[in-house]
């Protein structure tokens, strides 16, 4: 129907359009009723109360809880946990049939109420802990709530509470991580789990699980970046490559090798067509049932590029020689590996090695340039894991590693201009362009103490970045308008035959 | 439209069919009041074991220690410990070298971090005095013990890397009185002639505690 702005502009104009005899009182009407035009007024009239109403909730509501915060400890415990619950429900029910109403201005403040009823959670479940004297971790409190939340955006497929709740449950995992750190991992054996440190421990299988068929439910690329990100974060930080006892840069080998190799493996593996296309009747439930939303579509390339993101970081961090002094080679490498995430491992690098098994083997035909990049991504992967791991385990290398690294990183960086050039993705492009020259700045700015050569190296930097920069903008608009052209004759008919 | 005597000049292009605005579809309630049924249960979930402890459980009077009294977290609450939070009171007591010689790299620390433990303790031989006298530990175990005799109970603790925790270290009380009480309490602890600081809890059949009350010498304090 247009935005309101437009509505108004529109009924100022019809009404000149009509004084002047431009248009007929038929077509005014015709406009009127289209654009709801006479509903203005109304709407602006109903916007004022509900913000008299709003305010005066607002103002109602903040006397309750100072009413109630004066005389909170005086209060008897069934009457605390009566106010604490009927205030959530509330506030929730409100926000739900408000967030279900045909005004899109009662809808938004509905969410609101939700986002609040959901805020209110997390304070119920502190307030009835302290009523009792319960003094537990705060990250338990943080994961039980986070997980409270997700619930409830699975319920309404509601982006702003799955984020809402991501944050909510990585601040968690951080708490559980440094409680474990701190009480020392290696004693993992002999500590009682309580339910919260195994979320902690299977962060990397939770993520996935918590947030990734949220953000297909959601339609949602963000909860989607989100919880892949988490999952492969925590499998680095729950495997600790630098050391299995934090804080010494003692380094194990194959473990290095895994935090290298797997998350970026696993995220350009990663294939969504079952989850779409499969026949799954509760997962369709899930995905294809939200009236409001239109069809899911696929992640896949998103997750592409989390991998290329992800490769980029590897590959920038060990390009420097101080990378390969900090590690040293590990010669008491017998050390027990105790809190090494076993299963974690273990099924992440299942899912990834059918992932690629089915990439590798498709109808190399079809998509023949998806399968090259696969190929080199792969390849790529292979190489910087056997180098760190050679490195560490058997001989150390450092200058031949760092010449290595250097060489994935600008084929890397190439590889994505090329694809950024070829397929007009201005992302690619720049991205492939920042790493490189991140890259030679590190360079110069390492070896070089001549303050003339730097400065000549800015310019020389400058002004490439901005011939490159506009020669590609100007290369990408002679791209698209062809290449769109192409779709269309490809996709539509021709108008003629109709007319 | 379907009116003839209001159809347009040919010369000016009609509008499509009016359709009044589109009501946009509702999300089934069901997709609304199952999680919201869920978070009120995880809402009642914390406060369930304690309430079940406080019902079933066991009156215990445990005798505080001082705590550092600059203690940043102490807010709108008091920070307790206890003679059985210390190692150190309970390394003499049967049962603790079968609790430490459990598995651990690290030989230095008596006891490995998250590692739980029972403590027994007894009822002291006049259990009505007022203020209530403390009860004394007797005995360390690595397991729930079972079949206790009725002047005994056993309590469960988690080491943290100094002491022993309880769920028992946090007391909330009301804003307006956390002065006096903090004061109280300091000057008892502290003072030429310390006099005795003890909670009463409740202990559980599977060693759960909950803080109660506590006395301050013969003033009651109880929240």
């Amino acid at each position: 129907m247009g935005s309101e702005q437009f509505r108004r502009q529109l009924r100022q104009e019809a009404d000149l359009w009509r004084a002047e005899g431009l248009i007929e009182e038929t077509q005014y009407q015709q406009l009127v009723e289209r654009y709801q035009l006479h509903s203005l007024d109304v709407a602006a009239r109903n916007r004022f109360i509900v913000i008299l109403l709003g305010l005066g909730s607002v103002l109602i509501g903040l006397g309750v809880i100072i009413f109630v915060a004066a005389n909170w400890q005086e209060l008897p415990r069934f009457w605390k946990v009566t106010l604490l619950l009927s205030l959530f429900t509330g506030v929730n029910i409100v926000g739900f049939y408000e967030s279900q109403h045909a005004q899109s201005g009662r809808q938004r403040l509905g969410q609101g109420l939700l986002l609040l009823g959901a805020l209110i959670l997390g304070a119920n479940m502190a307030l009835m802990g302290q009523t009792f004297h319960q003094g537990g971790a705060f990250y338990e409190l943080l994961l039980a709530w986070g997980l409270g939340v997700l619930v409830m955006a699975y319920g309404l497929s509601s982006t702003s509470l799955g984020i809402l709740s991501f944050v909510i449950v990585v601040f968690g995992y951080w708490g559980g991580w440094w409680d474990l750190a701190w009480g020392s991992w290696s004693a993992l054996t002999a500590r009682e789990w309580s339910w919260a440190l195994l979320v902690v421990q299977h962060m990397p299988i939770l993520a996935g699980f918590m947030f990734v068929p949220l953000a297909y439910g959601c339609r949602s690329g963000w909860i989607f970046s989100l919880g892949a990100s988490a999952s492969v974060i925590s499998l680095v930080a729950n495997l600790r490559p630098f050391s299995l006892n934090l804080f010494s840069s003692e380094a194990h080998g194959w473990v290095m090798a895994i935090a290298l190799a797997l998350p970026p493996a696993l995220l350009w593996g990663y294939d969504d067509s079952f989850w779409l296309y499969g026949n799954l009747p509760w997962l369709s439930h899930l995905y294809r049932s939200h009236p409001r939303l239109p069809p899911p579509r696929s992640f896949q390339p998103l997750a592409r590029s989390l991998a290329l993101i992800f490769l980029g970081i590897a590959f920038y961090l060990p390009s420097s020689g101080w990378f390969w002094e900090l590690l040293t080679p590990n010669s008491t490498s017998q050390i027990a590996i105790r809190g090494f995430p076993w299963i974690d491992v273990v099924v992440l690098s299942g899912i990834t090695l059918v992932a690629w098994v089915r990439l590798l083997r498709s109808n190399p035909r079809t998509n023949r340039s998806e399968l090259l990049a696969t190929r080199v991504v792969g390849a790529m992967i292979a190489i910087a894991a056997i180098t760190i791991f050679w490195h560490v385990r058997i001989q150390a290398i450092p200058m031949m590693a760092t010449a290595i690294f250097n060489l994935l990183l600008f084929l890397l960086a190439i590889g994505l201009m090329r694809e950024g050039l070829g397929q007009g993705r201005r992302r690619a492009f720049w991205g492939g362009m920042v790493l490189a020259i991140l890259r030679i700045f590190s360079w110069f700015f390492l070896f070089s103490t001549d303050l003339l050569f730097k400065s000549l190296i800015f310019i020389l930097g400058g002004a490439g970045i901005i011939l490159i920069g506009l020669w590609f903008e100007r290369h990408v608009q002679t791209l698209t308008p062809t290449s769109k052209l192409h779709q269309q004759t490809q996709s539509s008919p021709p108008q003629e035959d109709a007319s | 439209m379907t009116d003839d005597s209001l159809s347009p000049s040919p010369s000016i292009p009609t509008f499509p069919t009016v359709k009044p605005a589109p009501r946009p579809a509702r999300l089934p309630p069901w997709r609304f009041w199952v999680p919201l049924v869920g978070q009120i249960g995880l809402i009642l979930a914390v406060p369930a074991q304690p309430m079940w402890t406080l019902v079933t459980g066991k009156t215990v009077v445990l005798q505080t220690v001082p705590v550092d009294p600059y203690d940043p977290m102490r807010g709108y609450s008091q920070t307790m410990s206890y003679t059985i939070s210390r190692p150190e009171n309970l390394k003499k007591l049967p049962g603790w070298k079968d609790v430490v010689a459990s598995p651990t790299r690290d030989q230095s620390s008596l006891l490995p971090v998250g590692k739980s433990v029972y403590v027994v303790l007894q009822a002291p031989s006049l259990p009505t005095a007022e203020p209530p006298q403390a009860w004394q530990p007797i005995r360390v175990s690595h397991n729930l013990p079972n079949s206790l005799p009725a002047n005994q109970v056993a309590i469960k603790g988690k080491a943290t890397d100094r002491l022993i925790e309880y769920g028992l270290e946090t007391y909330y009380m009301p804003e307006d009185r956390r002065d006096e009480i903090n004061q109280d309490i300091s000057q008892a602890q502290s003072g030429q002639q310390p006099q005795s600081v003890v909670a009463e809890v409740k202990v559980s059949a599977q060693g759960h505690a909950v803080p109660v009350s506590f006395w301050v010498s013969d003033r009651h304090y109880h929240f």
